[in-house]
């Protein structure tokens, strides 16, 4: 059921170039609390959670996210994309997240302090605030990491779609980023679904593990 | 100096030239297109040839083709800030353009006088209807920049991020490329074809180098492309050295000290 708690999926079909990663699937799935969508290397997790934003178009089928189309339910949703950000390196870690607060409106947002106050939580948040000034060039992977989830935060999203999250962290950062997750799930109710290699980390704290595999999608 | 009315409309045609090639420029570096910036410049070139060969203005015709070839250059973006295709497409534009104007100044019979000025500029020649055509230029472009400001500061960031967040990328892009070949043209107006992209790169690449955040960056930008074209104007006036030379040498001594400041 298109449940505004549910990842809804009907008759799907999903193609990355010539490869399927969905095959006419139907699934109705709940994605509240931390949802794991496991799979091997290429097997299309990447491309799954850009369809749920609306970046991949379907060859078929519905998608709901929370009861809503990708195109939708992406603006209550914070991502996290795979791979570090390599683009404008030289701008400090906040200006990044501050860039992120209300982006997609035309117009120019004045300097405020309400608006660097609320970065600053964020980044407090994600462990992220004591290397706020620097460039986003000078910091280590795990680093940046932090300050792409507090940009993923901006906006009080409801869902999180998070893309190797835990990659180029080290066990215990691991530890201390999971943790987070599950008190952002707990505290302030926001669903992730989150894809990760790194599963030691998540034991215990993961709500359900959604298996991509041959085509098929399931619990 | 200003009590010569050319040195007069050369100061204002400067200061309306240097705040738009430090905002636009500052932009232009954050994404990584300072060939953008560098190739748009020699593309006006093409366009003023083209504009002298038919007998009009060639501001007009540096912004035409500008413009042309900006949209051309901003539609490979496809919605991503560093694709591998966008430098290609725009060493292609480029190398079209230019033997368009190769061609263009050919048929214009064109002395090699005009070539010179199409490509080192003539700010000492601005008159009152070009410095008007230039603050019509400035105000379009800077109102453009205001209104796209946040999705294009957003998505020259985090492409990906701001895409998924509903940012129109591509439109944005298209309309940078847009605001960016009309600036190239006006910016070309002082410093010409040759050394445009130096009033553009320079400026902008030093605020960069030295990790400021966008606001401090582009008032930073802005400030220190004043501070080259006043000072070329200056110096050209006591040395008779172009004004150009000043602004080039300018603008890498001044990345060069922020690169021994932030080492």
């Amino acid at each position: 059921m298109a449940h505004p708690d549910n990842l809804f999926l009907d008759g799907v079909t999903l193609c990355a170039g010539h490869k399927t990663i969905l095959d006419h699937v139907t699934l109705t799935v709940p994605i509240t609390g931390m949802t794991l969508l496991a799979g091997r290397n290429g097997s299309g997790k990447s491309t799954f959670l850009k369809a749920c934003l609306g970046l991949v178009r379907l060859q078929n089928g519905v998608l709901l996210v929370k009861g809503q189309p990708p195109e939708t339910a992406c603006k209550q949703i914070g991502y996290m994309p795979q791979g570090l950000n390599d683009a404008a390196l030289m701008i400090p870690a906040i200006s990044h997240v501050m860039a992120a607060m209300n982006g997609a409106q035309w117009g120019v947002s004045l300097p405020s302090r309400n608006r660097r106050e609320n970065a600053e939580r964020l980044l407090a948040l994600t462990g992220a605030l004591s290397f706020a000034r620097r460039p986003l060039g000078l910091l280590s992977g795990g680093e940046r990491q932090r300050v792409c989830l507090a940009q993923a935060l901006t906006d009080n999203p409801k869902t999180l779609l998070l893309d190797e999250p835990l990659a180029a962290l080290d066990h215990e950062a691991q530890h201390q980023i999971v943790s987070l997750l599950d008190t952002l799930t707990r505290e302030l109710g926001i669903s992730i679904l989150m894809t990760s290699h790194e599963t030691e980390a998540l034991d215990g704290k993961v709500s359900r593990i959604l298996k991509l595999e041959n085509g098929s999608l399931h619990v | 100096m200003f009590e010569f009315e050319f040195m007069q409309h050369a100061f204002l045609g400067c200061t309306i030239v240097s705040v738009l090639a430090g905002t636009v420029g500052w932009f232009l570096i954050l994404r990584r297109q300072a060939f953008a910036a560098h190739a748009l410049s020699h593309i006006g070139f093409s366009g003023a040839a083209g504009a002298v060969w038919l007998g009009v203005s060639p501001l007009y015709g540096m912004i035409a083709f500008s413009l042309l070839a900006g949209l051309a250059m901003g539609s490979e973006a496809k919605g991503v800030v560093l694709s591998p295709h966008r430098d290609s497409m725009i060493g292609l534009v480029l190398a079209a353009s230019l033997g368009l104007g190769t061609w263009f100044l050919h048929e214009a019979n064109g002395a090699s006088s005009m070539a010179t000025t199409l490509l080192f500029g003539d700010v000492l020649g601005i008159d009152m209807p070009t410095l008007l055509a230039l603050t019509g230029v400035a105000v379009l472009c800077l109102s453009g920049l205001v209104f796209l400001g946040r999705p294009l500061l957003f998505a020259s960031l985090m492409p990906d991020v701001a895409q998924a967040r509903g940012v129109p990328v591509r439109l944005t892009s298209l309309g940078f490329m847009a605001i960016a070949a009309l600036a190239c043209s006006a910016c070309a107006e002082v410093s010409g074809a040759l050394l445009a992209f130096s009033l553009m790169v320079g400026p902008a690449a030093t605020a960069l180098r030295l990790g400021l955040g966008p606001i401090a960056g582009l008032v930073s930008a802005v400030a220190l492309a004043l501070f080259l074209s006043w000072g070329g104007l200056a110096l050209s006036w006591m040395t008779d050295i172009p004004v150009p030379f000043w602004i080039g040498l300018g603008a890498a001594a001044c990345y060069g000290m922020a690169c021994l400041v932030r080492r």
